[in-house]
């Protein structure tokens, strides 16, 4: 609540200081222009930044939003209905949002540059199209968009509606601000970081990028609507390519991917740049550029990446990063009320049976008929060769390739053809051989990624930071708090996971596998780049894990005496069959299987 | 009909020759580079200043023109992409942009925004070829581009450091270890991107009659972007075939459905194009799949 009334002091601070400004004479028309268009700016790169740098979507055409934004409430409030300004706002909003659909479903197929293009040829499209529709939008010659109004009160003079502006700006930063905190942030920041890494956090991916999209597209449409009723005009032209939306991408990238401050200061900066540099009669068209390109070589990763870089600098002189550590005991988190009423197995009866699955890549059979079951309560180890089809058959079972055949059940239920975010949610945790978390985000972080299946709250709640979303958010801090505590990671708590030691962060991700209480848990090479200390406490904890936490484990391991160590029982993939199955002592016997491990030789 | 395709792909062979510069930097850099139409632009106005104002023939401001955007192209590479080369691609990219923004400035400055006119190389109604006229500098633009697209094609695969070119872009690494100098070939795609540009200009310029600061080359860039695209981005062929198919498309939609409702008619049929490849065909018409 303490937040929320900052903002609205903060608010009412903006909107009462450009009128009494401007009628005290201190603050010139022309001035209120530049502020207010430098402050439309400001939101219009807030809006690019969700989705270019939260959920790391390039897009090139954000400046199609801003203009389908002017059009709907220049059109709204000017003719037929007239309706006042708010629901212009309002409809520029949902128009955005409608468009960001449009956009955003074809583009959920595409990534990195095509879909950079792609979305310079919806900006193109738009304006040789709608925007140029005379019949409609005028087209060049474009229409008039009146200044809101109060009853009788118009905004007419600059300074009153560089209030409206500034009011609109503090609404944007708080959203922004709300989103971050919020599981939708997170999930947007763990899908800039690696798709299949936010699969297996139980996110939506394409819900998430498609939510990022109109999220993007809304408040690309109101800061659009906010710029039309400063001009007071809107044609085809007004949000052209060149200088709308590439613009704002420079604004972004040097701001900062990701950063709502560097966005801010980087738009007001651009923005009031003619005015700074006019002294320059002419030349500013030429320094502005070569300051850019200069800017750019300076610092590659934008102003916030430097300003954050600094403050992690001056932070990092008190702290100690230990290099390697033995394995803490892991966390018995108790399961989470959202997992209460999900059907159990009796211990032994079969929790995941894999039946008969194939799958082909091209001229390459990876899988070829792989049976495995893995009864409850147990351990059971999968090795093979590099390239045996180890990491493909976990694919398979977490959703994220879809077998050519066979079925996959977990306790019961067919899910071959779920998708990875509900096989989160029924229960199957996993880890990956390179580590599975978002590394850029902290320890903290991550571990509230981790439970973001049950961060039971709409997306309306999370971006208002509504009663509900906050209580959630706080429940879910405090299980991160815990789980971070029993691990002994402390000092760690808002390190990002990068800087942490390869075993750290294998403890990190262990312990956030398990903050979710899955049934199954999938770990692929969990002693892969461990020192040997380590490992062998790993053993301890899988034991842990299967006795006290009584959670079921299928284990990738090259470390065979690891494997030895901890198994119940253990199948043996080669070139994508199952060469041999059963319980450790028969398998350390079997010929065959010592014949494809170690070479004929050792076996002769 | 046979007109509009003539048209059609004289456009967009020139199209074609923006798309390679823009295809041997996408190799080289990984870089989308978004000044590829306007070095060209800028070029423009040198050769116009060499041919109109010093009264000098018209080879000679060409000549100049394209060696002052190679010029041009090798100091970006020098002084913002190779600082650059560890920095986010995005990042390298806005530079660009930063460059399209200069170029922009640059041709304000000098022109106060007015449009100039730079008469072709040569004048003249030119040949009757089946019942129309094919201007000389069609002819010639034709010609040049087959001349330039053979070449280049033949200096990638008949040279080592040409296949080094085509191959720093699959694995830049390996590149490095077969003893080719990523900073040349870097160096050589950025040359080659500016020289280019400067060449599609001239070809263009006398087709459309008139230049001003950022036009028309900045609308040619997104059809050169079309083309690469076409390619799958990768592939210098599918590019300069990318081009006559965009040209094409163009100049037939331009021909039948223009109406003053829809000006922009042929740009949107361009865009859907490009949006239909992205969806269907990813990796390019004639580009080949990536594992």
């Amino acid at each position: 609540m303490k937040r929320g009334a900052r903002y609205v002091a903060v608010l009412l601070v903006c909107s009462a200081l450009p009128p009494i400004l401007g009628r005290a004479g201190v603050l010139s028309s022309l001035r209120s222009v530049e502020l207010s268009i430098a402050f439309c700016t400001a939101a219009a790169a807030i809006s690019l930044n969700i989705i270019m740098g939260y959920a790391g979507q390039i897009s090139l055409g954000h400046g199609a939003f801003l203009g389908i934004g002017a059009f709907t409430s220049g059109l709204l409030t000017l003719k037929g209905p007239q309706v006042p300004f708010m629901v212009g706002v309002l409809a520029a909003a949902i128009a955005g949002g409608l468009f960001a659909i449009v956009l955003g479903l074809p583009a959920l197929r595409l990534r990195g540059l095509y879909l950079a293009i792609a979305t310079v040829g919806f900006a193109f499209m738009m304006q040789e199209s709608l925007f140029k529709w005379s019949r409609i939008t005028g087209g060049s010659a474009g229409i008039e968009v009146p200044r809101p109004r109060a009853n009788a009160f118009v905004f007419t003079r600059d300074y009153d509606y560089l209030a409206i502006v500034l009011a609109m700006f503090v609404l944007f930063w708080a959203l922004d601000s709300n989103l971050v905190r919020s599981k939708l942030g997170r999930a947007f920041l763990a899908i800039r970081w690696d798709e299949p890494v936010a699969q297996s956090f139980g996110i939506d991916v394409s819900r998430y990028k498609l939510g990022a999209f109109v999220l993007a597209g809304a408040l690309g449409g109101v800061s659009g609507a906010m710029f039309a009723h400063q001009y007071q005009f809107v044609n085809s032209s007004t949000f052209d390519f060149n200088n709308t939306s590439l613009l704002l991408v420079i604004i972004v990238v040097v701001g900062g991917l990701g950063s709502r401050v560097g966005a801010t200061i980087a738009a007001i900066s651009f923005s009031l740049m003619p005015g700074l540099l006019s002294w320059l009669k002419g030349w500013d068209l030429i320094v502005g550029p070569v300051l850019l390109m200069y800017v750019v070589v300076r610092h590659p990763r934008g102003l916030g990446a430097a300003m954050r870089e600094r403050a992690e600098a001056r932070a990092r002189g008190s702290k100690v990063v230990t290099a390697e550590q033995s394995m803490p005991k892991l966390p018995a988190m108790p399961r989470p009320a959202a997992v209460a009423g999900r059907p159990e197995v009796l211990p032994g009866a079969p929790l995941l049976e894999v039946l008969d699955v194939s799958v082909r890549f091209g001229g390459l059979q990876a899988l070829d008929g792989v049976s495995l079951t893995v009864p409850k309560g147990s351990i059971v180890g999968l090795i093979g060769p590099n390239g045996a089809g180890k990491t493909t058959f976990f694919n398979a079972v977490s959703g994220m390739v879809r077998p050519d055949a066979g079925a996959v059940r977990f306790v019961g239920a067919d899910i071959t053809k779920s998708p990875p975010h509900e096989r989160v949610g029924l229960g199957i945790g996993r880890t990956f051989q390179l580590i599975g978390l978002a590394k850029d985000l902290s320890v903290r972080d991550n571990f509230l990624l981790a439970q973001h299946l049950f961060a039971g709250y709409g997306s309306a709640s999370a971006l208002l930071a509504l009663p509900r979303a906050t209580r959630v958010e706080r429940e879910l801090g405090e299980r991160a708090d815990q789980a971070i505590e029993a691990l002994g990671f402390e000092r760690f708590r808002d390190t990002p996971v990068l800087s942490l030691s390869h075993g750290q962060q294998r403890i990190v991700e262990l312990g956030c596998a398990l903050v979710t209480a899955p049934d199954l848990l999938l770990l692929d090479e969990p002693s892969a780049g461990m020192s040997p200390a380590a490992a062998e406490s790993l053993a301890e904890r899988l034991r842990d894990i299967r006795d006290e936490l009584g959670r079921t484990v299928l284990l990738i391991e090259h470390n065979i005496p690891l494997v030895l160590d901890v198994c119940d029982e253990i199948s043996v993939l080669n070139f994508g069959r199952i060469l041999a199955h059963g319980t450790t002592a028969d398998i350390a016997r079997d010929p065959t299987v010592l014949g494809a491990y170690f070479g004929e030789a050792v076996v002769a | 009909m046979g007109e509009t395709i003539v048209i059609g792909l004289a456009n967009g062979g020139i199209y074609g020759l923006l798309a390679l510069g823009i295809v041997l930097v996408y190799k080289g850099s990984r870089v989308l580079n978004f000044a590829q139409g306007e070095i060209g632009g800028l070029g423009l106005y040198l050769a116009w200043a060499i041919v109109e104002k010093g009264h000098q023939p018209w080879i000679l401001g060409a000549l100049a023109a394209v060696v002052a955007c190679g010029m041009l192209g090798a100091l970006f590479e020098r002084l913002v992409v190779r600082p650059l080369i560890d920095a986010p691609r995005l990042t390298v990219t806005v530079a660009t942009i930063g460059l399209l923004l200069l170029m922009i400035g640059i041709e304000l400055h000098v022109s106060h925004g007015s449009p100039e006119i730079l008469r072709g190389p040569i004048e003249g109604l030119g040949p009757k070829i089946a019942g129309f006229y094919v201007s000389p500098t069609r002819i010639l633009a034709l010609a040049a581009l087959l001349v330039i697209g053979l070449g280049l094609a033949t200096f990638l695969r008949r040279t080592d450091f040409g296949l080094g070119v085509l191959a720093a872009s699959q694995d830049a690494t390996a590149t490095r270890l077969m003893g080719i100098p990523l900073k040349r070939v870097s160096m050589f795609t950025w040359v080659a991107a500016g020289m280019l540009g400067a060449i599609a200009a001239l070809l263009i310029e006398p087709q459309i009659g008139a230049f001003a600061p950022g036009n028309p080359m900045t609308a040619l860039f997104v059809r050169g972007l079309a083309a690469a695209l076409l390619g799958g981005l990768t592939s210098l062929p599918g590019a300069f075939v990318g081009g006559l198919g965009i040209g094409v498309i163009e100049s037939v939609v331009g021909d039948r459905f223009v109406t003053s409702t829809f000006p922009g008619i042929q740009t949107v049929a361009v865009m859907i194009v490009v949006v239909l490849v992205l969806l269907l065909r990813p990796q390019g018409i004639l580009g080949r799949s990536r594992a």
